[in-house]
């Protein structure tokens, strides 16, 4: 008993006398106790809670202090207009074209008030649009386009109507500045900003690009000598009565183009359907016999073969060839013996023809593999043709090495006389300003560019060169001159002058191409210090005269640029 | 103790509200100023476009051509071949050709 006492935690041994707890007492105590915890672990809830709340709020707080809200949506404010295409400046940052906000002039009929009222006052202001065509559509009540891309004074008038319900809806449209100037290489845009032809196709993707969207795309084109070179090939076609034309500048050194016109050109601004043959891009589409231009290439061929040399003599020329089913013959009687030069100078076809074969096909056909003539044209443009395939059969050889019975586009030609003349490397034409370096291949020797140029200068500067039209002084020009009939209208022709220019050290090529020229009625020539008036119409008497015009022009601009220039010294000087 | 704790965290909100709210407002007045600052630099680079455009046309060669024509009524002199060379070399060459011919004329006239 006592070791159970003493097990007993509250036993005390001196405890004299019992103390009795209340029970009741005890029990109403632990009963309050329990119910202050419960207040308390309520309270405690609570604060929890609370304390939740405000910490949510506190970090929210935090979070909107620390965040920029956009308390007014800039993007959407009516001010902000954000472009959806890049500019398009040329070489010297003029611009060329550029996205403008317009509008489209839209009609709710359910918002008309009065269809007759309506009807008579577009009616007077606008007396083009076709009023019983928008009766009916005003009839049907459905929404519909009074007229698309408005310009800003048929906007003011249709506002002054005071019609609610004509709405204008903004969209953006492109401008190009120049208009007609770069019809064929800009191109247009669709309603929706897509590029549909020329260099807005072409760069579609590039020109809306978002993040380049403040830089412009810069051409290699140059406003200013496409300006001239368009005019001077206009006039052209006026004193030539020519129904078409073409003409190319490319810097000979980095393929480069500075001009690209065709004529007849258009209105890029205003969106119309050509269907017409004759607005096709003539240098990247058109697809032609060139005639004597080749005669170059077959020329340069065999010097770079060290097959002949330019004093080499071909002797016995006959007057004619039969090759096959073809009768080949020179237009003019030259002399029996011809250098190789002179063959080029007079552009001797039977020469030229005699040169070939001693090349021989393979060689021939690797040269033409190598400069991409039978090739697209590989350009920055969609509108590229495609020269046409030829089997090479008996006598194919002989007919293309002048020429004939083979087709390139005008570019192509234009930059195998830049290969030519720059030293003998390949260069690819290029109408964007990267900074891209291309391979150099080469194609021919330095030494054979040499004597090609000094050739191309002789068919300038000889006596009996085809032309001697194009001889301005101080830009020593150089050039091929060729001459070919139209395969479905024989008494058609296609004029063609390829020119390169300082022959020194080239460093550009320019081509001159007229369409079916006649010979001009007032026009009177200043050749070789002789006025005289026209009486033929080869290329001499056309193209060359054009290309002579365009160098004069665009000469200065061209020199003034070049780097060989230092700006101190006197370059410029007036004699009369 | 708990009313302390429970007085400094309701002060430390409520300071915390009160300032943000303040910030807030003087930050929406900024807002409001920067709002109507790139409202007014939207309608100057608005402009601007239009201008660059207008000068664009305006200095087009073909209308500058025909403004001359219309405005300016001087007579330029022509110049017989163009007198601006290609490069500095065919410059020298040129003028070395004259200094020759002239030399040489120079030559003849003494010896008679």
């Amino acid at each position: 008993m006592k070791k159970k006492l003493k097990k007993n935690k509250n036993f005390n041994p001196d405890q004299r006398s019992f103390f009795f707890e209340d029970y009741l007492e005890t029990n109403k105590r632990n009963k309050s106790s329990e119910k202050n915890n419960y207040f308390q672990d309520r309270i405690y809830i609570l604060f929890f809670l609370f304390f939740s709340l405000i910490f949510i709020f506190s970090v929210r707080i935090l979070h909107v202090s620390l965040n920029k809200i956009e308390i007014f949506n800039k993007e959407k404010s009516i001010h902000k207009f954000t472009l959806l295409r890049r500019d398009i400046v040329d070489r010297n940052g003029v611009l060329i074209s550029r996205n403008i906000k317009s509008f489209h002039a839209a009609i709710n009929p359910k918002l008309i008030v009065n269809n007759n009222n309506f009807i008579i006052k577009l009616k007077l202001n606008f007396p083009d649009l076709d009023i019983e065509e928008i009766k009916k559509k005003l009839d049907r009540g459905k929404y519909f386009y009074l007229k698309k891309r408005i310009s800003q004074n048929d906007k003011e008038k249709l506002w002054s109507l005071g019609e609610k319900g004509i709405i204008f809806e903004p969209f953006q449209s492109r401008v190009y500045t120049h208009s007609s100037l770069f019809s064929h290489v800009i191109g247009q845009v669709d309603y929706d900003n897509y590029g549909i032809s020329g260099v807005e196709k072409f760069f579609d993707k590039e020109l809306k690009d978002k993040k380049l969207l403040k830089t412009p795309l810069k051409l290699t084109l140059d406003a200013n000598v496409q300006y001239l070179v368009s005019k001077e090939l206009s006039i052209a076609l006026k004193t030539f009565k020519a129904p078409g034309g073409g003409a190319l500048l490319m810097n000979v050194e980095n393929g480069e183009i500075l001009s690209l016109v065709s004529l007849p050109d258009f209105d890029i601004n205003i969106r119309a359907k050509l269907a017409d043959k004759k607005y096709i891009n003539k240098i990247t589409k058109g697809v032609y016999e060139l005639g004597s231009i080749f005669k170059t290439f077959t020329i340069a061929l065999a010097l770079d073969n060290d097959i002949v040399k330019p004093e080499t003599l071909i002797k016995n020329i006959p007057k004619s060839i039969k090759c096959s089913r073809y009768n080949i013959s020179d237009i003019k009687d030259f002399p029996k013996n011809l250098s190789v030069e002179d063959i080029l100078v007079r552009s001797s076809n039977i020469g030229t023809l005699l040169i070939a074969r001693m090349i021989g096909e393979e060689k021939y056909k690797k040269f033409l593999n190598d400069t991409n003539l039978q090739k697209n044209p590989d350009i920055e443009l969609e509108e590229v043709g495609n020269p046409i395939k030829f089997d090479w059969n008996k006598c194919k050889l002989e007919t293309v090495s002048y020429g004939h019975g083979i087709t390139t586009t005008p570019l192509q030609a234009a930059t195998v006389y830049g290969i030519l003349s720059n030293g003998g490397h390949m260069i690819k034409p290029k109408l964007s300003n990267n900074e891209e370096k291309t391979l150099r291949e080469r194609i021919i020797s330095e030494k054979t560019s040499r004597d090609i140029n000094n050739i191309l200068r002789k068919v300038v500067t000889d006596d009996n060169g085809t032309a001697h039209l194009a001889d301005k002084e101080g830009y020593n020009v150089g050039g091929k001159t060729g001459t070919s009939q139209n395969y479905k209208n024989k008494n058609e022709s296609l004029n063609t002058f390829i020119s390169v220019f300082p022959t020194q050290k080239p460093k550009y090529v320019l081509l001159v191409m007229l369409e079916n020229p006649q010979v001009p009625e007032n026009l009177i020539y200043n050749y070789k210090g002789v006025k005289i008036k026209a009486f033929r119409n080869e290329a001499g008497w056309n193209s060359v005269y054009v290309a002579g015009k365009i160098i004069e022009k665009i000469g200065p601009i061209l020199a003034i640029k070049s780097k060989d220039f230092n700006a101190d010294l006197y370059v410029a000087e007036k004699i009369n | 103790m708990l009313k302390i704790k429970f007085l400094i965290s309701i002060i430390t909100f409520s300071s915390l509200l009160f300032g943000t709210s303040i910030i807030k407002n003087q930050s929406r007045e900024l807002e409001k100023n920067i709002y109507n600052l790139s409202k007014k630099i939207n309608l100057i680079e608005k402009d601007l476009n239009e201008s660059q455009l207008d000068f664009s046309y305006l200095t087009s060669p073909s209308i500058l051509e025909n403004k001359i024509e219309l405005i300016d009524h001087q007579d330029y002199i022509t110049m017989n071949y163009s007198k601006i060379f290609p490069s500095l070399l065919t410059f020298i060459n040129f003028k070395n050709s004259i200094a020759i011919k002239d030399n040489y004329n120079e030559e003849k006239i003494k010896k008679k």
